[in-house]
C-alpha cells in the first residue's frame, strides 16, 4: 500500500470513499460491463464470419474460443473493478476489441501462431492485473525511476547479447530463451516512457528556460538535460546497432513530444527534428538494412522481386479488399510476408476492407483520446506526461506501420498494438494499457479526494458533477503540481 | 505560452494528422488506384483465388485419372495431382500459380474450373439428398487416350528421345501421344513457389526441352515418311508417273546444282515402277517422281494433307508441319527433288505424320484430331460429348486405296523396309523414314495403320538421336515400335 507523502487526513478520506464505493454500484464499471459484452459478442461473430468464410464450417473449438475469451474478459473486467474501480470504462473494451479482432485474423492465417496468441492474450490479461495489483498508483511507476531505465536500458542491450540475441530479417532486435523469443524493445520503450516522464516533470522549469549565458544567448545548464539526452543517446545507439530504425523513430517522437509538452519549448520539436534527419541521414549512409527499406520504399515496383515485393504485396491485397473487403476468411493473406506482424494491417484491409481499416483506426484513436482525456485531468505532471507519452506511442506506432504500408513512411518492422501476432508486443500493450488505467483511477480519486475535502462533502464521489468540476479545474502550472503530487 | 493540458491537445491533434495522412493513403490504394493494382499482371491474386476452388479431374479412356485436385491443408484449399506424373504431362499440361497453365489445363480451364451442367430433377430420394447435400462441382474432362497405350509408348521408346502418336482414323480421336523427355507437372503445381521454381528451372535446363513436346509442339525431317505425300500427289497430278520405269541407279546429279549428287540409302542401287520404289525407298526413284510431278502439285498435296496450317488439336501450342512454298522451288529443282523425299527444308510435326497416316487409312479423309471425349457434370451424368468431324480432304478415296498398296507393300514384301512391324493375322501398312539431321546422328520414322481393310489404328513413331550406321533404320528402329503400339490396341495385349 502506498502512503507516499500524503497526509493522513487524506488516507483517511480515500478509505471512507472506498467504503463508500464498494456500497454503491459503480456506473463506470458496469459501462464497461455493458461495452465488453458488446465487443465479446463482436468478436465472437468475426471468429465464426472467419471461419465460415475459410471453411464453410463453424470450427470444433468455437466453445473453447467463447469460454475462453468470455473467462479472460471476466478476469480483467473483475479485477479493474477490485483494483481500479473509477478508471475510465473505455480503455479494457477497447482494448479487448483490438486483441480479439487481431486474433481472429492471426488464427486464420496461422493457426498455430493463433494458439500461441490465445496463450499471450491470457498473460497479457494477468500483466494487466498484476500491474493493477502491484502498483496501486501511478506514483508508484515513479518511485522506481532509475531502477526502470536501467532496465530499459538492459533491455534494448539484451539482442546484442552473444548466446541469445537473434537476427530476424537484418535486424537484431529479438532475445531468445529457450522456445520462446521476445522483442525487448516493446518493453523498453515503457519504461523510457516512465523515466522521461518522471524526469521532466522534476525539471520542466529548468528545461524550459536557459540558465546559462553564453553571449547573447542563454543556454539551458547541461546537466539538468543530461540523463535524458544520455537515456536517450543511449537507446538510440543500440537501436542503429540492432538495425530496429522503426523503434528509434518512435523513441524519438516519444522524447521530443513529451519534452514539447512538458516545456513547452517549440524549439525541442524543431532540434528534435533535425537531430533525427540527421540520425536518419547517418543510417541510410552505413546501416544496409536502412537502405534496402528506403529503396523498397521509393522504388517498390523497380524492386518487385526483392524488397519491394513486401509492400506491393500488400497493396495487391488493400486492393483486392477495396471499399468493402472480401469478407472475414475470404482473403489470402498467406501471400503476404510478415502477414500476421509487419504486414498485419494489408492482411485485414483485404478481408474487411477500407471500411473495416477505418474502425480499427478510429479504434486507436479514441485509445489515445482516452488517454489524453485521463492526462488532462491528471494533477500530478508525472501522471500527465506519462499518459500522454503512452497514448501518443499507441498512435504513432499505428502511423509506423500504416504508413509503412501505404508507403508514407519506409517499412520498419513495428508491429500494431494488441493487434499483432507476437508475445512482447501484446504483453507489453496490456502493459500500456494498465499504466493508462492506473493513471485514470487515480484522476478520479484525485478529483474525488479534492471534492470532498474542500469543495463539497456532500457530492457523491465519482458522480458526474463533481468529475465535471474537476476536469474545469485548471490543470495548473507542472510547479504547483508536481509540488502537490510529491 | 500554452499551458501544458493545451500541448497534450495539440499533440493529439498532431496524432490524429498522422493517422489522417495514413487514412487519405488507404483511400488512394483501397478505393481509386484499386482497379489499376488488381489489373496489374504481377498481381496473382485471382490465380490463387481459382487455386483455392476445387478443379474437375481429367480422366482417361480407360478410366485412370490424370489430374485431379484433392483437398489440402495448406494455405489452399486444394491442391492440383497429377497421379500419372510424366507420363501425361505433355497432354494434361501443368496448373501453376506461378507458371499459368498449359495442356489441357489451359485449353479447358474454363470447364475444368466451374459448373457448365445444369442440375438435373432428382429421380429419387436418394439423387434428392445428393441434390442437397453436394454442392455443385467442377465438370470433369473424359479424354480419348489410353492410359494403357500411353504406357506400352513410354515403354517402348524406352528413355530415347522420339514421341509416338496414334489416332483412330475414322474419328481423329488421339489414342496416344507421349513424347520423351515428358516431365511431372504435379512440382509446378506445389503450393510451395520455391518447389515450383526449382522444377521449372529443371525443366528449362534440360536438353530435351520437355515442355515443348516432341508429338506436337517440334519438327523434324520426315526423311522417307514424306514419300507418302510425294506418291499420293503422284496419283492425284500425273497418275502415269506411277507407272513409269525408273532405271537402276545409286546416284542422281540434282538438276540447277554444280553436279551435286543425291545417293540411295548406304549407297544402294533402286529403280523400277512406284510401287518398286515405295517399296525399297528408292530416294534417286522419288526424287524424278518429284520433279515429275512438280513443285505446285507437290505443295498442293502437302497442304492438303495438313501441311503449312494450324492443326485444330485441342491443346495450346500445337506446331505446324513445314513444306517450301512452290515458288522456291522455280530455277531450284535440286530443292524439289529433296523436298519429295523428305530433305531439304521440309518439316514434319509427328502429330501430322500421324495424320498423313490416318488420311490415307480413312479413304483420304483427314478428321479433326482431339482429346476430348466427353464432359460429365459432378453427378455424373454426361454434359457434353465429342462429335468427330472432318478437317481435311487429302485425297481421293481412290489415290487412297492405291497408297494402301503401296504400304502394305512395305511392311510385306520380302524387299520391303517396314517387315520388322509383320503382325500375323493383321495387315499392316506403313511406311518407313530415316533422316540425317546434319550431324552424326539420324531420326528414324515409321508411320502405318492397320488394319488396312478396316483402319482402326494410325501410328506414327519417331526416335531421335540414332547413330548412323546400316542397323539404325527406320525399319529397324522405329517399325518395332509401331508393331507393338497396333499389336496391343488390336489384340489386346502388349508384345
Amino acid at each position: 500500500m502506498s502512503v507516499n507523502a500524503l497526509s493522513a487526513p487524506v488516507n483517511v478520506a480515500n478509505a471512507t470513499s472506498r467504503r463508500l464505493r464498494t456500497l454503491r454500484r459503480l456506473p463506470q464499471r458496469r459501462t464497461e460491463l455493458g461495452m465488453l459484452v458488446l465487443v465479446y459478442v463482436l468478436v465472437l461473430g468475426l471468429y465464426l464470419l472467419a471461419a465460415l468464410g475459410a471453411t464453410g464450417a463453424a470450427p470444433k473449438a468455437t466453445i473453447v474460443f467463447a469460454a475462453l475469451s468470455a473467462l479472460l474478459l471476466a478476469t480483467a473486467h473483475l479485477a479493474v473493478r477490485r483494483l481500479a474501480p473509477d478508471a475510465s470504462p473505455i480503455f479494457l473494451p477497447l482494448a479487448a476489441l483490438l486483441n480479439g479482432i487481431g486474433y481472429v485474423f492471426i488464427s486464420h492465417i496461422d493457426p498455430a501462431e493463433g494458439s500461441n496468441q490465445a496463450i499471450w492474450t491470457a498473460v497479457g490479461t494477468l500483466c494487466l492485473v498484476a500491474t493493477l495489483a502491484l502498483f496501486p498508483r501511478a506514483i508508484d511507476f515513479e518511485r522506481y525511476r532509475y531502477l526502470i531505465a536501467l532496465a530499459g536500458i538492459a533491455l534494448l542491450l539484451l539482442p546484442l547479447a552473444p548466446k541469445i540475441g537473434e537476427d530476424i530479417n537484418g535486424a537484431r532486435l529479438w532475445v531468445r530463451a529457450g522456445p520462446l523469443t521476445f522483442q525487448p524493445e516493446e518493453f523498453a520503450k515503457i519504461g523510457f516512457a516512465i523515466f522521461f516522464a518522471s524526469v521532466l516533470a522534476e525539471r520542466a522549469d529548468l528545461l524550459a528556460t536557459g540558465t546559462r549565458r553564453i553571449g547573447r544567448w542563454l543556454v539551458l545548464e547541461p546537466r539538468y538535460l543530461a540523463p535524458l539526452v544520455g537515456a536517450w543517446g543511449f537507446s538510440l545507439l543500440i537501436l542503429l546497432a540492432e538495425n530496429n530504425l522503426g523503434a528509434s523513430f518512435l523513441f524519438f517522437t516519444l522524447l521530443v513530444s513529451m519534452l514539447w509538452i512538458a516545456t513547452g519549448r517549440i524549439a525541442y520539436l524543431g532540434l528534435g527534428g533535425g537531430l533525427f534527419a540527421g540520425a536518419a541521414v547517418f543510417a541510410l549512409e552505413i546501416v544496409h538494412h536502412a537502405q534496402t527499406r528506403v529503396q523498397a520504399w521509393l522504388h517498390p515496383w523497380a524492386h518487385f522481386a526483392t524488397s519491394g515485393y513486401q509492400i506491393i504485396e500488400g497493396w495487391f491485397g488493400l486492393a483486392g479488399g477495396g471499399m468493402w473487403g472480401l469478407g472475414p476468411g475470404q482473403g489470402n493473406p498467406q501471400v503476404i510476408p510478415e502477414a500476421s506482424t509487419d504486414f498485419m494491417f494489408a492482411s485485414i484491409g483485404e478481408e474487411i476492407g477500407l471500411v473495416g481499416l477505418v474502425a480499427i483506426l478510429c479504434v486507436y484513436l479514441l485509445l489515445m483520446g482516452s488517454g489524453l482525456r485521463a492526462a488532462v485531468r491528471s494533477e500530478r505532471s508525472f501522471d500527465k506526461l506519462l499518459a500522454t507519452g503512452l497514448s501518443l506511442l499507441l498512435v504513432v506506432q499505428v502511423f509506423v506501420v500504416g504508413g509503412g504500408i501505404t508507403r508514407v513512411i519506409p517499412v520498419t518492422g513495428i508491429t500494431l498494438p494488441f493487434v499483432s501476432y507476437g508475445g512482447s508486443s501484446l504483453v507489453s500493450s496490456y502493459l500500456l494499457l494498465a499504466i493508462l488505467v492506473r493513471i485514470s483511477n487515480d484522476n478520479a480519486n484525485q478529483i474525488a479526494t479534492s471534492a470532498r475535502g474542500s469543495i463539497e462533502p456532500a457530492t457523491r464521489p465519482g458522480s458526474r458533477t463533481s468529475e465535471d468540476r474537476g476536469a474545469r479545474q485548471p490543470a495548473g502550472d507542472l510547479s504547483t503540481t508536481g509540488g502537490l503530487a510529491l | 505560452m500554452s499551458s501544458i493540458n493545451g500541448r497534450v491537445r495539440w499533440a493529439g491533434l498532431g496524432a490524429c494528422l498522422l493517422v489522417l495522412v495514413v487514412f487519405a493513403q488507404l483511400n488512394y490504394i483501397q478505393v481509386f488506384h484499386a482497379k489499376a493494382l488488381t489489373d496489374n499482371p504481377l498481381n496473382t491474386s485471382h490465380v490463387i483465388q481459382q487455386y483455392s476452388l476445387p478443379r474437375g479431374a481429367i480422366i482417361s479412356a480407360d478410366g485412370v485419372t490424370l489430374a485431379e485436385s484433392v483437398a489440402s491443408h495448406d494455405q489452399y484449399k486444394y491442391q492440383r495431382v497429377y497421379p500419372t506424373g510424366a507420363l501425361f504431362g505433355q497432354i494434361t499440361g501443368y496448373y501453376s500459380l506461378t507458371y499459368g497453365t498449359d495442356g489441357l489445363e489451359r485449353e479447358y480451364n474454363s470447364l475444368l474450373s466451374k459448373s457448365t451442367s445444369n442440375v438435373r430433377l432428382p429421380g429419387s430420394l436418394h439423387q434428392l439428398e445428393k441434390l442437397l447435400t453436394t454442392e455443385p462441382g467442377p465438370d470433369n474432362l473424359h479424354i480419348t487416350v489410353l492410359a494403357s497405350l500411353q504406357k506400352l509408348a513410354e515403354q517402348q521408346l524406352a528413355g530415347r528421345y522420339g514421341a509416338v502418336v496414334a489416332i483412330a482414323p475414322k474419328t481423329g480421336a488421339v489414342l496416344a501421344m507421349y513424347s520423351n523427355p515428358s516431365y511431372n507437372p504435379t512440382p509446378l503445381a506445389s503450393p510451395n513457389p520455391s518447389v515450383e521454381q526449382s522444377a521449372w528451372k529443371t525443366l528449362l535446363a534440360n536438353p530435351g526441352t520437355p515442355l515443348a513436346a516432341a508429338a506436337y509442339r517440334q519438327r523434324f525431317f520426315p526423311g522417307s515418311t514424306f514419300k507418302v505425300v510425294t506418291a499420293s500427289a503422284v496419283y492425284d497430278h500425273n497418275p502415269s508417273l506411277a507407272k513409269k520405269d525408273f532405271p537402276v541407279i545409286s546416284a542422281f546429279p540434282l538438276p540447277d546444282t554444280s553436279n551435286q549428287l543425291m545417293h540411295n540409302f548406304a549407297n544402294s542401287a533402286c529403280g523400277g515402277q512406284m510401287l518398286e520404289l515405295f517399296t525399297v525407298s528408292c530416294d534417286t526413284g522419288f526424287a524424278q517422281l518429284g520433279l515429275g510431278v512438280g513443285g505446285k502439285a507437290l505443295a498442293d498435296e502437302a497442304k492438303a494433307f495438313g501441311w503449312d496450317q494450324p492443326v485444330p488439336l485441342d491443346l495450346p501450342g500445337v506446331a505446324q508441319s513445314y513444306f517450301p512454298p512452290a515458288s522456291s522451288f522455280n530455277r531450284n529443282a535440286g530443292a524439289l527433288a529433296k523436298s519429295a523425299i523428305g530433305q531439304e527444308s521440309v518439316q514434319a510435326v509427328p502429330l501430322t505424320m500421324a495424320l498423313d497416316a490416318a488420311a490415307i487409312a480413312d479413304k483420304g479423309v483427314i478428321m479433326t484430331p482431339h482429346l476430348m471425349a466427353d464432359v460429365t457434370g459432378s453427378q455424373g451424368q454426361v454434359v457434353k460429348t465429342y462429335k468427330p468431324k472432318p478437317w481435311l480432304r487429302a485425297t481421293s478415296p481412290a489415290t487412297a486405296a492405291k497408297v494402301t498398296t503401296l504400304m502394305l507393300s512395305v511392311v510385306n514384301s520380302p524387299n520391303g523396309t517396314g517387315v520388322a512391324a509383320r503382325i500375323p493375322g493383321i495387315e499392316v501398312a506403313g511406311k518407313t523414314g530415316t533422316a540425317q539431321t546434319g550431324g552424326s546422328s539420324i531420326e528414324t520414322w515409321f508411320v502405318a495403320f492397320a488394319p488396312a481393310q478396316n483402319p482402326k489404328i494410325a501410328v506414327c513413331v519417331l526416335v531421335e538421336n540414332q547413330p548412323l550406321g546400316v542397323q539404325y533404320q527406320g525399319g529397324t528402329i522405329a517399325a518395332p515400335i509401331a508393331k507393338a503400339i497396333i499389336q496391343s490396341y488390336l489384340q489386346g495385349r502388349a508384345s
